[in-house]
C-alpha cells in the first residue's frame, strides 16, 4: 500500500488554502503544492484533493473503483463509497469522455443548496490560448481558459442547468499538478 | 497540555474547510456547519476564530481587529490564543497580514488579492429580527422573497425620513442572496463590493458560515428616490487628520469633552508615523 501525505496537518491545510483560492478566482489554474502518492486510475493532485476533504462523514462516488484504488483510499480516508452518483457528496471522474451526463449528480434544494455535488475531474491539460471565456463571482472582467479532455457537450449540459441557480454542481479540474475551480456561478461566455 | 495545530482537530477543521468551500461556491448562502465549542464564550467571536482555525499555516501572519482597534480585549486575546496554539506570527500592521480576523470594521488600506479577511458574526441571518422563524427564513432566501426588508426599510423613511439603519446594513450578493453584512457600519459596505480579497464570515452561536468572493457584486439595499449613502463628518481625526476615514467619537474627560479619532488604529498610527518622518 501506498503512503498518504507525509505532513497530513500542514499538507491538507496547504492544499486547502490552494482549493479555496481556486474556488474563489474561478477559471484560474493553481499549483497544488502537495502531490501524494496515488494507485491508477487516480491522479495524486486528485489525490490530494480527496486527502485534504474526506473523511467517514463523506460519501464518495468513483467512475472507476478498482480495487487498489478503492483498498488505498478507503484506508487513508475512510470515506463512505456510494454506488449512485445522485448520493455523492464528491465524485471522482477518471476518465470525462464516459462520465455520466451532470444531471446525475446532487444539485442540492432550494433551501439547502449547498446539499450538493463536487465534481473532481481529471482533465488532460489546461490552456490559456482557448476561445472559452468565463465570467461570474471571483472573475474581475473575463478569464480565458481551455480545458482539454471534457465530453462533447460537457458546456451544454453545464449551461442547461444555470437557470436553476443558486442548485449547482461545483467542480473542481485537475491536470498535472494543477487545479481550477469552477463553481455554479461561473458563467461561460458566448463566442 | 499540548493541541494539535491551531487547537482544532483535523476532522473539525475539514468539516469546515468542505463548509467554506460551499459557501464560496454559492456566494452570500449560508451554510450550516457544526459549530463546536471554543475556549471563550459565544458573543466574543467563536464563529471567527473557527474559520480562522482552518484556514491557519504556519506561514500565515495574522492580524486580529476588534472594531478597527488592535490593541483592544477581544483582539489581543485572539491573536494571543493563536500565538499560542499555531505559534504563527502576528501583526498589527494591514499591509503585513495574510490573515486577518475582524470583529465589526473592515480595514481602511485596501486590501490585496493574497490577503483573506474573516468576520466575526453574532446573527448570520439578516431576516432575523423580522421573521424569528427559521423555517421560515430559509424559504423566504429560497424564494428570493426579501420584501420584509424593503419594507422594514422603507418605515424607517416613513418614521424618520431616512434609511435609519447604520450598522449591519442589509446587503444582496451576486443579485441573489440577501446577507448580513455582519455589524460594521454602513461606511464600510462599499469595500464589500468587488473586493480583491476573498471575505469569510463565521457565526459560531448561529452555526453558519458565508463567503463573499472576490470580485463579486454586492449592493446595498435602498430605493430609487432613496439611494444608499454612507455616514459623513464634519469633523477629522484629532491624531492624524484623515478626512476619509471612519472616526470614533471618544469622551476625554468627566466634563464631556469629545474627540474625534481613526476607529483603524493601525491606518492612524502609520499616517502620524508618516506625518513625523
Amino acid at each position: 500500500m501506498l503512503a498518504a501525505f507525509a505532513h497530513p496537518v500542514f499538507d491538507s491545510q496547504r492544499s486547502f488554502r490552494e482549493l479555496l483560492q481556486a474556488m474563489a478566482r474561478p477559471a484560474m489554474p493553481r499549483a497544488l503544492p502537495v502531490l501524494p502518492p496515488a494507485p491508477a486510475p487516480i491522479a495524486p493532485a486528485a489525490m490530494a484533493i480527496l486527502l485534504t476533504l474526506c473523511d467517514a462523514t463523506t460519501t464518495v462516488w468513483l467512475q472507476q473503483p478498482e480495487g487498489e484504488a478503492v483498498r488505498h483510499l478507503q484506508f487513508h480516508t475512510g470515506l463512505k463509497r456510494v454506488d449512485k452518483p445522485q448520493d455523492a457528496d464528491f465524485a471522482l471522474i477518471t476518465d470525462p469522455v464516459s462520465m455520466p451526463p451532470l444531471d446525475a449528480f446532487a444539485r442540492g434544494d432550494l433551501r439547502y443548496p449547498d446539499r450538493s455535488a463536487s465534481l473532481i475531474m481529471q482533465v488532460s491539460a489546461f490552456r490559456a490560448d482557448g476561445q472559452t471565456r468565463f465570467a461570474g463571482p471571483g472573475i474581475r472582467t473575463s478569464e480565458t481558459l481551455a480545458i482539454d479532455g471534457l465530453p462533447g457537450d460537457f458546456w451544454q449540459q453545464r449551461t442547461a442547468q444555470a437557470p436553476q441557480l443558486p442548485l449547482g454542481i461545483d467542480v473542481y479540474f485537475v491536470a498535472g499538478q494543477q487545479v481550477v475551480g469552477l463553481p455554479r456561478t461561473t458563467r461561460l461566455l458566448e463566442g | 497540555m499540548t493541541y494539535n495545530f491551531a487547537f482544532l482537530d483535523e476532522d473539525t477543521k475539514r468539516m469546515l474547510r468542505r463548509s467554506l468551500l460551499k459557501a464560496v461556491a454559492i456566494p452570500g448562502y449560508q451554510v450550516p456547519f457544526g459549530s463546536r465549542e471554543m475556549p471563550l464564550p459565544y458573543g466574543w467571536g467563536t464563529g471567527g476564530i473557527q474559520v480562522t482555525a482552518a484556514l491557519l499555516g504556519p506561514d500565515d501572519v495574522l492580524k486580529v481587529i476588534d472594531q478597527g482597534a488592535d490593541d483592544t480585549t477581544n483582539a489581543v486575546n485572539i491573536r494571543r490564543f493563536f500565538a499560542r496554539v499555531a505559534g504563527v506570527a502576528t501583526t498589527e500592521r494591514t499591509v503585513d497580514a495574510t490573515l486577518i480576523q475582524t470583529r465589526h470594521r473592515i480595514p481602511e488600506t485596501s486590501l490585496r488579492e493574497d490577503q483573506i479577511l474573516v468576520f466575526q458574526v453574532p446573527e448570520p441571518e439578516p431576516l432575523r429580527t423580522l421573521e424569528p422563524r427559521e423555517a421560515e427564513t430559509r424559504t423566504l432566501h429560497a424564494l428570493a422573497d426579501y420584501g420584509l426588508m424593503h419594507v422594514k426599510l422603507y418605515e424607517d423613511i416613513a418614521q424618520y425620513g431616512h434609511i435609519a439603519t447604520s450598522y449591519d446594513y442589509p446587503v444582496r450578493v451576486d443579485g441573489r442572496f440577501l446577507t448580513s453584512p455582519s455589524p460594521i457600519p454602513k461606511f464600510d459596505n462599499p469595500k464589500l463590493h468587488q473586493s480583491p480579497a476573498l471575505m469569510l464570515f463565521g457565526a459560531g452561536r448561529e452555526k453558519r458560515l458565508y463567503a463573499i468572493p472576490p470580485y463579486t457584486e454586492v449592493e446595498s439595499l435602498a430605493f430609487d428616490d432613496h439611494p444608499f449613502e454612507i455616514q459623513q463628518w464634519e469633523h477629522q481625526c484629532e491624531l492624524c487628520g484623515s478626512g476619509e476615514s471612519y472616526l470614533d467619537e471618544v469622551i476625554v474627560d468627566d466634563r464631556g469633552t469629545r474627540m474625534f479619532v481613526c476607529s483603524d488604529t493601525d491606518f492612524c498610527g502609520q499616517r502620524r508615523a508618516e506625518a513625523q518622518a
